[in-house]
């Protein structure tokens, strides 16, 4: 391919579409004329043209569809939100942890190591405590509980003894 | 609306970018999915049409970067089949013309594809491709060129 080819070959487009000066539409016209390479470009992306535009197609009905329930499938896909908790922030709290660790388990660091072990252990009588306190509430509630129940259960069997015996006379007088 | 107003030119560009109408049915799909989850991202004194244009493109990139092999191997499929004698059944379930145009539209490079697509397709000016792409209307003229080019050289290496 010649040079002059090379430089036609970039204007091929806009010659097409008429959207040159007249010089440079001649210009090519006269190559055109002398270049059956260039020539047969050109009426190919002619036919090209023309052709190209058969490629627009309508929307099939079943897509259609589908495009209409798209908020109904956006709802379904709809993450569930989590709570935001920074990488930054996990990372610091880890590493707080791992040293908390590290003063809890060796004595590298001795006060330290002291004031972990008291925490620890007031940490500890507080959840015995309040253990104990669950405890009672557990038991107190039961009760509470149970005499409901009861109330409720002899209320309930009285009802139903009323019941047989009205039950009864009105068989007997039946 | 939206969907009136978008869906043949969304459809259009998926199915002309992949050549494959199941694959630019999904793809249409996803890509209202994304407008639709997209719509407050939007800001108003942008075009509308630029817009859903650059989230078509983006996806339309996106997937055929991730099953570029695929599509490949089925390209290289679909020569193999050609290449061989075309018996009387061949020759009954050949692909149209249309298919055919279609297929080496999409052997083009993604960018070339696209703008020829909204020029000879779609009938858009270079000025409104220009605005899609955001790029100068010099390069819109250049890529089309280019494209159609590309594809005129493949016929033509084709009806050889």
């Amino acid at each position: 391919m010649s040079k002059k080819c090379r430089e036609i070959e970039l204007l091929l487009s806009a010659y097409v579409e008429n959207e040159l000066s007249r010089e440079e539409a001649a210009g090519i016209s006269e190559h055109l004329g002398n270049c059956p390479d260039c020539l047969a470009k050109k009426e190919k992306i002619e036919e090209l043209i023309s052709r190209l535009s058969d490629l627009q197609e309508e929307v099939p009905f079943f897509l259609k569809n589908r495009l209409y329930n798209i908020p109904e499938i956006i709802e379904k896909r709809a993450p569930v939100k989590l709570l935001v908790f920074p990488k930054w922030l996990a990372a610091a709290i880890g590493t707080i942890i791992l040293f908390l660790n590290l003063f809890y388990f060796t004595n590298i660091f001795p006060p330290g190591n002291r004031t972990l072990h008291s925490f620890v252990s007031s940490v500890e009588k507080i959840v015995v405590k309040s253990g104990g306190w669950i405890e009672r509430i557990k038991e107190s509630k039961e009760l509470l509980f149970f005499t409901l129940f009861n109330k409720k259960s002899a209320e309930a069997k009285s009802s139903s003894r009323g019941h047989e015996v009205t039950g009864e006379k009105g068989g007997k007088n039946g | 609306m939206l969907i009136n107003a978008y869906s043949k030119s969304v459809y259009n560009i998926a199915l002309n970018f992949f050549a494959e109408r199941d694959i630019a049915s999904d793809v249409t799909q996803e890509i209202f999915i994304k407008v639709y989850h997209n719509l407050n991202k939007y800001k108003e004194e942008k075009n509308f049409s630029s817009w859903i244009f650059a989230i078509s493109r983006n996806y339309c990139i996106d997937y055929w970067r991730k099953n570029k092999k695929y599509m490949i191997n089925r390209q290289e499929l679909d020569d193999n089949i050609k290449a061989g004698q075309p018996t009387p059944e061949e020759n009954l379930i050949r692909e149209s013309e249309i298919d055919g145009l279609r297929k080496k539209l999409a052997r083009l490079e993604p960018e070339l594809r696209l703008a020829i697509i909204l020029r000879d397709i779609q009938d858009l000016s270079y000025q409104e491709i220009a605005e899609r792409f955001s790029i100068p209307e010099g390069t819109v003229k250049s890529r089309i060129n280019r494209a159609r080019l590309k594809l005129a050289q493949a016929y033509m290496q084709g009806d050889a």
